[in-house]
């Protein structure tokens, strides 16, 4: 039984971490209908930086996203402004599937020769030490990790909900030709939120880091999981993805343990196929989200 | 009627417009407009009179929305020229021509679903930075508008389509607008409702604004309005006052379904 319950808890735990990364994604895609298949490249290239900081700089992880956070931002609305804005909008979603994946595989290219293919993975205090908590150890990253992303969250929707940008954000997402015409410039809201979406990686990819081993492939598994938790919410929905990110997490956390870890990821996808079958929109999409 | 000479400018496209009565609010002169490879607008040139209602009609693929994706500086011209007040409006931004008092609501549904219809409606003050000043409007449009504070809490979503509609045109007038530009302000709406949305629009006409609306239900539209303009293929067809061209015989079979309705048929629907 308490493995069941560090099941759960260590899913909803990792989830509060994916939910981070999704929600960089799903915000992209309801902002700017593009569909950022770089985001898991991205969350290992924040790994990497982090990493970098920590070797030569000897940077606590946390301390490092000081840095890496304004980093990640400014390649965000560096790759929005050579890349994304140049796409035509009538075919602007299936072209960003093409680009975005050219973009991935230059920075998968540029961090396999500078930090080569071997897994590596984040050292601190909190990954190796644990605390018990209901007959379990539970290291200190996860804790630490889920709170960061919390916190973050909480930025973000506060952002989102209580500034003027957040609004030209809201407004973008949930009608962009009206938008437009109570003044919103919606190619600088776009270019800003590519680079929120983007930012988030940093800390998604400083937890990830520190809790899995990595090398410059390990953005494809992530990218399938977090486009599987942003489906599963509801494409532009940041509440969707967030529900979304935790359960899956949990389930297949706990499938892990009641059943077999070789199962666990099936069920990760069983899950989402099943949701979409009965609802095509997603747990908390909207038919027509918005209109153009 | 005034002479022609009267309105700032004598472009060919001023010129052409056979009433020529009152200063333009706005004037359309020679403008050839299009997406990709083709033009959908080829060379449309007319005026709307300061203070009126100008309804501009016309089959699909007229250019209809095309024209007013211009007005509102989402869609540059190729060619050609569209003057607010005598001056320029091509190559300002959206926002830009909003500052100018130049404000559209587009074409169905363009509340913002999610947000709550006081959110909704203050955001049309978006690029206003005085919040006094905002609030002041605000009150203001909830006295003309009792489903704004009816509704106030409700997610504009859940509304009915005339109620969106009305939120809609609430939301405008957050900029207290010279000139209102109506994208297919019926659109969708059952008889009822469509007269109850012709009131608003009335409403903002009472209270000094200037109209533009492009209007698929051509006769309920041209009814409502002091001027009509008959679009085709991009090109203007037919000027005149909304009555002229209601009763205009080529265009009552071409475009309003033969039947046009006797002269005197007052009231919207």
């Amino acid at each position: 039984m308490a493995a069941l319950y560090g099941a759960v808890i260590d899913g909803i735990l990792t989830g509060g971490v994916y939910a981070l990364m999704a929600a960089g994604l799903t915000l992209i895609f309801g902002v700017m209908d593009i569909i950022n298949i770089a985001q898991g490249v991205l969350v290992v290239l924040a790994a990497y930086l982090s990493y970098f900081l920590s070797i030569r700089f000897g940077l606590d992880l946390f301390v490092g996203l000081l840095v890496t956070i304004p980093v990640l931002f400014l390649l965000g609305v560096a790759v929005e402004w050579l890349f994304i804005r140049r796409l035509r909008s009538q075919e602007k979603t299936a072209m960003s599937i093409l680009v975005t994946y050219a973009v991935a595989i230059i920075i998968e290219g540029v961090l396999s020769v500078t930090f080569g293919v071997n897994y590596v993975q984040l050292h601190g205090w909190y990954v190796t030490r644990s605390f018990q908590l209901l007959g379990f150890y539970l290291p200190y990253i996860y804790v630490f990790g889920f709170l960061l992303a919390a916190a973050l969250l909480a930025v973000l929707f506060v952002i989102l909900y209580r500034t003027r940008f957040g609004r030209s954000v809201r407004a973008s997402l949930q009608n962009r030709t009206a938008a437009q015409l109570i003044g919103v410039n919606v190619a600088r809201v776009s270019t800003l939120t590519f680079g929120l979406g983007v930012a988030v990686t940093a800390a998604g990819g400083m937890i990830f880091g520190a809790t899995n081993a990595f090398n410059p492939n390990s953005g494809y598994d992530l990218i399938s999981r977090l486009l599987a938790i942003v489906i599963l919410g509801g494409l532009g929905s940041i509440g969707g993805a967030l529900a979304a990110a935790v359960a899956m997490l949990v389930v297949e956390d706990v499938v892990a343990v009641i059943w077999s870890p070789v199962w666990s990821d099936v069920v990760f996808f069983v899950a989402l196929v099943a949701v979409l079958l009965i609802r095509p929109v997603g747990l908390f999409g909207r038919a027509a989200a918005r209109a153009q | 009627m005034p002479p022609d000479a009267t309105v700032n400018g004598t472009t060919p496209a001023v010129t052409a417009d056979p009433r020529g009565r009152g200063a333009a609010s706005l004037e359309f002169a020679g403008v050839i407009a299009g997406y990709g490879g083709g033009d959908v607008l080829k060379g449309v040139s007319f005026r709307v009179p300061e203070g009126g209602i100008t309804c501009v009609v016309g089959p699909n693929g007229a250019g209809k929305s095309t024209l007013l994706a211009c007005v509102s500086g989402i869609l540059r011209p190729r060619a050609g020229d569209i003057r607010f007040r005598g001056e320029s409006l091509v190559g300002l931004t959206p926002r830009q021509i909003l500052a100018r008092g130049v404000v559209q609501v587009p074409q169905n549904h363009s509340v913002f679903p999610q947000m709550t219809v006081l959110e909704n409606v203050e955001s049309g003050g978006f690029i206003v930075r005085d919040r006094t000043e905002v609030r002041r409007r605000l009150q203001a449009i909830q006295e003309s508008f009792p489903v704004v504070t009816e509704r106030a809490r409700s997610k504009a979503g859940s509304l009915s389509g005339g109620q969106q509609r009305l939120v809609e045109f609430a939301r405008c007038l957050m900029l207290d607008p010279a000139l209102v530009v109506l994208d297919e302000p019926s659109m969708g709406l059952d008889p009822r409702t469509r007269r109850m949305v012709f009131a608003a629009v009335r409403r903002m006409h009472e209270q000094g604004r200037t109209i533009l609306l492009v209007e698929q239900n051509a006769k309920a539209g041209l009814r409502l309005s002091t001027d009509g303009v008959v679009l085709e293929n991009g090109r203007v067809r037919l000027v005149g006052s909304g009555r002229e061209v209601l009763e205009h015989p080529e265009i009552g079979a071409l475009y309003l379904g033969g039947a046009v309705a006797p002269a005197g048929a007052g009231g919207a629907g």
